[in-house]
C-alpha cells in the first residue's frame, strides 16, 4: 500500500468558509477530493464563500464539489463524516479552542485536524484534547491566495503522529500540487518568520527616509516580485502587525530589534489604516494617480511630488536583470557606493544572515527555507543569493553590514569546492529578479 | 558514405508559467537563461560548443527582433563567432531547427550542436497575437480580419473528422482534462496549477467560452513566454561526452528517426487533397510513419510514449489515429479505453503538452525533444512513464502544414 492509498480523503470539512483562506483552502481542496463542505456562522455566510471560492477559480464546475452549512444546524453531522477537518477562523488562539471542542466531540477517532494557522503553536493547540485528537492534528499553512500561491507550510504539534504528517505532506504534494516545507513549530513558523522581519524593517526604515524610496531601495531588483511596503499593504496591516508582535514577544533572537513595530505604524493600523482592504496603506490610489503615506502624520502626498534622490545603481543592477545577466546585476549592487546602497544592503545581508541562522530552529534544512521564501513569498531564497553574490562576497556583505554571519555561510565562504547552497533545479531564480 | 549518429546529451527548459513582460525582461534574458541552465545541468563548458540554431517564429512581431542566431553570441564570450542561425516554420520552428542541427552533425560538420527554441509571447494582448499567429496560416486568405483564427480553423479540423467519421465534443474534453492533470506533475508546466476538471472542461459558457466553431478555451494551448534549449552531438562527441560522465555510450540517447513533410498552406487545399483517403492530414501520418521507419520501429507498440502537438485537442485528436493508435477515425476509443493517460498503455503528453504545459511556439519542438530525452532516460521526475526507451515526438507548423516527428531512444 502506498503512502497516498493509505487514507481515503472523500469528505473535507472547511471551518471558517467565508473567510479569505477559508474559501480559498476550500476551493483548492476541491481539486482533489468530491466533496467539500464550506462551513460559516450561517448557511447565508457559508455561500458567500462558496461564491468567492467560484469567482477565484473562475469555474461553476467547483459548486458540484461542494455544500454549505452552517456551525449550528451542520457542524456535528458534517464533521463526524469528514475525513479532514480543515480550520481556517480568524487568527484567534481563543476562538479556534473554542471550535475546536465542538470538532473533538464531533469527530471520528481517525479524521486529520488541520488548521490554516499562520505562526499559532500546534502543540498548544491541541493541549488538553484527547489522544486521538492531538495524534491527529497539525498544521497546515497555505498562503493567501491559497489556490493559486503553491508554497506550503507542514507542522506537527507535540503529539502529531509522524504517520499522519507524512500522509499530510504526501496529499499537498500530489494531490493539491502544493510545495510542501515542513517547519518546527515556532512562532510564525519558517516563511513568515523570515520575511516579515524584512517586511518590518522596511517599515523601520519607512518612518525614516519614508515609503518611496524604501519601496524603492528594497524593490523588486533586489529579487522580489512586489516591493515590501506594497506587501504589506496587500496582506493587510493587521495581519503584518500579529505576525511582527507574536515574533517580538515569543522568539526573541539576534534580531529582535528589527522586529518591533514602529509607534507610528501601530497607531495608524488602530485608527483604520489596514493596506489595501481599508482603502489605503503605505500607499493609496486616487483618481488614477499614486499617493504616498507620511508616516509621522497620517497624511498622503502625490507620489509625483516626493523627490528620490539619484539611485543610479538601482538602474544599472536592473538593465544587467533585463538581460538575464542576474550575477553580474547582484556585482553591482554589492559594489555600489553611497548611503542608499548601503542601506539596501544591511537589509538584503539581514535577510541571508537572519534566514540562515535559523536553520535547525525553525525548519531543518536550507532547503526548506529557500523552498518557502520562493514559493511562499515569490523572494529570491537566500541560499540562492548566496550562490550568486559568490558565498565570500555574501560573508563580506554581512559582515560589513555589522551583523554576525552565521556559521553556515562561514562555511560556505570556507568551502573550496564551492558547492552549491540551493539546490531546487525546478525552481527557476532568474524569475524573482524582476528589472526595474 | 555512412552518416554519423546523432545523440542527444540532454538540455533544459524555464519555466513556462513566467511571464518574462511583467518580470521587464528583454527577448535575450529568456535565451541567456535557458542557454545557461542547459551548459550547467549537462555540465558541458560553453568553449565546448561549436555552432548553434535558433528556432522562433516571430519576435520580429512580438518582440521588434529580427536575427536572432546572433543572440546566441551575447549568453557568453567564447559564443563570440561560433556560426549560428535562425529557423522558421511557425509552430515547428524548434524541430526545423533540430534537423538543421542533426543533419550538421550526419554530414560531420561539427561534433556538438546548441538548439534552441524560443518565443516571448506576452508582450501583446492576445487579440495582437491571434492576429500574428494567423501569419502561419495564409495570412489573406484564412486570417485577416479573423478574430483568433486558428482555434477557427482547427475546429474545421474537428468538423472534417465529424463529418467523415463522427465526432463527440466529450472526447476532446477528456483529451484536455488528461493534459491539464499531466500538466501537474510536471514543474514547469504554464498550468501546473491551474483549476480544471472534467466538468469544467465539458461545459460552455461564460467560465470556458467557445472561441472558434467547436473549439472552448478549455481545448486551446497556452499563449506562453518560454524557452527549451538542448544539446546534439556527434558519435565521437558523444563518447567523449559519456566518458567524463561515467557513462557507456549505449547509455544515451540518440535520434533513431525523423520525418518531415510540408503540405499545402491552407487548410481547405489540404483537406481536398485527402478527401477519399484513409488519413484526414496524410502528410501528417507520412511523417510520423517516416521516423519510425528510420528508427527501425514498426509500429506505435514500439513507441513508449509521446510528446505531440496538442495546440488544440482536435489536433490531438488527429494525432491519435494518424500515430495508428487506433484505425482512422477511431481516437475516439483511445481516449474512452484511457490508453493515452499517463500509466495508459499508448501515454500522450505525460508533460501536459502544449494545453497543459504551455506553447511558447517556437520552443514547443525543441521542448518536446527535450521531453523526450528525459523519459527515455528516467529523468522526467513526477511525469515519467515507468521503463520508457523510445520516445516519438510530433510537432506541427500551422494547420497541419509542416510536420516534423523524432523518435528518440537508447
Amino acid at each position: 500500500m502506498t503512502l497516498l492509498s493509505s487514507r481515503k480523503i472523500e469528505r473535507v470539512v472547511v471551518l471558517g468558509a467565508n473567510g479569505t483562506m477559508g474559501y480559498g483552502s476550500a476551493a483548492l481542496f476541491t481539486r482533489a477530493v468530491p466533496r467539500v463542505c464550506f462551513l460559516a456562522r450561517s448557511r447565508e455566510k457559508a455561500g458567500q464563500g462558496l461564491a468567492a471560492a467560484i469567482r477565484q477559480v473562475r469555474s461553476q464546475s467547483l459548486a458540484s464539489r461542494a455544500t454549505v452549512g452552517s456551525y449550528d444546524a451542520d457542524l456535528d453531522a458534517e464533521v463526524q463524516q469528514a475525513d479532514w477537518v480543515f480550520e481556517a477562523l480568524a487568527e484567534d488562539f481563543a476562538l479556534k479552542k473554542q471550535i475546536f471542542d465542538r470538532v473533538e466531540k464531533a469527530r471520528r477517532g481517525d479524521s486529520i485536524v488541520a488548521t490554516v494557522s499562520s505562526g499559532l503553536s500546534i502543540s498548544a493547540l491541541a493541549e488538553g484534547r484527547s489522544e486521538s485528537f492531538r495524534r491527529n492534528f497539525l498544521g497546515l499553512h497555505l498562503f493567501n491566495p491559497p489556490n493559486v500561491i503553491a508554497g506550503c507550510e507542514l507542522i506537527a504539534g507535540r503529539d502529531t503522529h509522524p504517520g499522519v504528517v507524512d500522509f499530510t505532506e504526501a496529499f499537498a504534494r500530489a494531490r493539491l500540487g502544493r510545495e510542501v516545507v515542513r517547519c518546527a513549530d515556532t512562532p510564525a513558523f519558517a516563511g513568515n518568520r523570515v520575511g516579515f522581519k524584512v517586511l518590518n524593517e522596511a517599515v523601520q526604515l519607512a518612518e525614516r527616509h519614508g515609503p518611496l524610496l524604501v519601496d524603492r531601495l528594497i524593490g523588486p531588483y533586489t529579487g522580489r516580485s512586489l516591493p515590501p511596503l506594497a506587501t504589506i499593504d496587500l496582506v493587510g496591516w493587521d495581519v503584518h502587525r500579529a505576525i511582527v508582535e507574536n515574533i517580538y514577544q515569543n522568539a526573541p533572537d539576534e534580531a529582535h530589534e528589527t522586529l518591533r513595530l514602529p509607534d507610528s505604524m501601530s497607531r495608524l493600523c488602530e485608527s483604520g489604516t489596514l493596506g489595501d482592504k481599508s482603502g489605503g496603506g503605505f500607499f493609496k490610489q486616487q483618481d488614477g494617480s499614486r499617493l504616498v503615506l507620511d508616516l509621522a502624520t497620517g497624511e498622503y502626498a502625490p507620489e509625483s511630488e516626493i523627490a528620490l534622490p539619484p539611485l543610479d545603481f538601482i538602474d544599472e543592477v536592473a538593465r544587467l536583470h533585463s538581460q538575464g545577466r542576474y550575477r553580474e546585476g547582484l556585482a553591482v549592487f554589492l559594489a555600489a557606493q553611497g548611503e542608499w546602497a548601503e542601506c539596501a544592503r544591511r537589509v538584503i545581508a539581514g535577510y541571508i544572515a537572519y534566514a540562515l541562522a535559523r536553520v535547525g530552529e525553525v525548519c531543518e534544512r536550507l532547503s526548506d527555507l529557500d523552498r518557502i521564501m520562493a514559493t511562499g513569498f515569490n523572494w529570491a531564497p537566500p541560499g540562492a543569493l548566496v550562490d550568486w553574490m559568490g558565498p565570500g562576497a555574501a560573508l563580506r556583505l554581512v559582515e560589513n553590514s555589522g551583523l554576525e554571519a552565521p556559521a553556515l555561510l562561514r562555511e560556505a565562504a570556507r568551502d573550496a569546492q564551492g558547492a552549491r547552497l540551493f539546490r531546487e533545479s525546478h525552481i527557476n531564480i532568474g524569475k524573482f529578479f524582476v528589472a526595474g | 558514405m555512412a552518416v554519423s549518429e546523432v545523440y542527444v546529451l540532454g538540455g533544459y527548459q524555464t519555466d513556462f508559467s513566467r511571464n518574462w513582460t511583467k518580470e521587464n525582461k528583454h527577448f535575450s534574458a529568456l535565451m541567456r537563461e535557458c542557454v545557461e541552465g542547459a551548459l550547467e545541468r549537462c555540465e558541458i563548458a560553453p568553449e565546448e560548443v561549436q555552432s548553434a540554431h535558433v528556432g522562433n517564429f516571430a519576435a520580429e512581431l512580438y518582440c521588434k527582433q529580427g536575427h536572432l542566431g546572433a543572440f546566441f553570441t551575447e549568453v557568453h564570450p567564447s559564443f563570440s563567432g561560433l556560426p549560428t542561425s535562425r529557423h522558421e516554420a511557425a509552430c515547428a520552428s524548434g524541430s526545423i531547427a533540430l534537423l538543421a542541427a542533426a543533419a550538421e552533425i550526419e554530414a560531420g560538420r561539427y561534433g556538438l550542436q546548441a538548439v534552441v527554441g524560443i518565443e516571448q509571447m506576452k508582450t501583446v494582448s492576445p487579440a495582437q497575437g491571434g492576429e500574428f499567429l494567423g501569419t502561419a496560416a495564409w495570412f489573406a486568405d484564412e486570417a485577416q480580419g479573423v478574430e483568433f483564427p486558428f482555434p477557427k480553423l482547427f475546429g474545421r479540423l474537428g468538423d472534417e473528422y465529424d463529418e467523415r467519421y463522427g465526432l463527440d465534443d466529450a472526447h476532446l474534453a477528456e483529451i484536455s482534462r488528461i493534459n491539464y492533470e499531466n500538466a501537474q506533475r510536471n514543474p514547469n508546466a504554464q498550468t501546473r496549477h491551474w483549476y480544471m476538471n472534467a466538468e469544467h472542461a465539458k461545459s460552455r459558457g461564460d467560465d470556458n467560452p467557445v472561441v472558434g466553431g467547436r473549439i472552448r478555451v478549455s481545448d486551446c494551448s497556452q499563449v506562453t513566454d518560454g524557452a527549451a534549449c538542448v544539446f546534439l552531438a556527434s558519435r565521437d562527441y558523444a563518447k567523449k561526452f559519456a566518458r567524463g560522465a561515467g557513462l557507456k555510450l549505449s547509455e544515451l540517447p540518440r535520434i533513431k528517426g525523423w520525418g518531415h513533410n510540408t503540405a499545402r498552406l491552407r487548410f481547405a487545399d489540404k483537406i481536398s487533397e485527402s478527401r477519399g483517403q484513409r488519413y484526414v492530414l496524410p502528410h501528417v501520418r507520412s511523417t510520423i510513419e517516416s521516423a519510425m521507419r528510420r528508427a527501425g520501429i514498426a509500429d506505435v507498440n514500439g513507441i513508449d510514449g509521446i510528446e505531440t502537438h496538442d495546440c488544440f485537442t482536435t489536433s490531438e485528436y488527429m494525432a491519435i489515429d494518424h500515430f495508428g493508435i487506433t484505425a482512422p477515425g477511431e481516437s475516439w476509443k483511445a481516449v474512452e479505453e484511457g490508453w493515452i493517460a499517463a500509466d495508459g498503455r499508448h501515454p500522450i503528453n505525460p508533460s501536459g503538452g502544449l494545453i497543459g504545459a504551455g506553447h511558447p511556439v517556437g520552443a514547443t519542438g525543441v521542448r518536446q525533444m527535450l521531453d523526450a530525452f528525459l523519459q527515455v532516460t528516467g529523468r522526467a521526475g513526477d511525469y515519467q512513464v515507468e521503463g520508457a526507451r523510445n520516445f516519438q515526438t510530433l510537432n506541427i507548423g500551422g494547420s497541419g502544414t509542416t510536420s516534423v516527428s523524432f523518435v528518440v531512444g537508447r
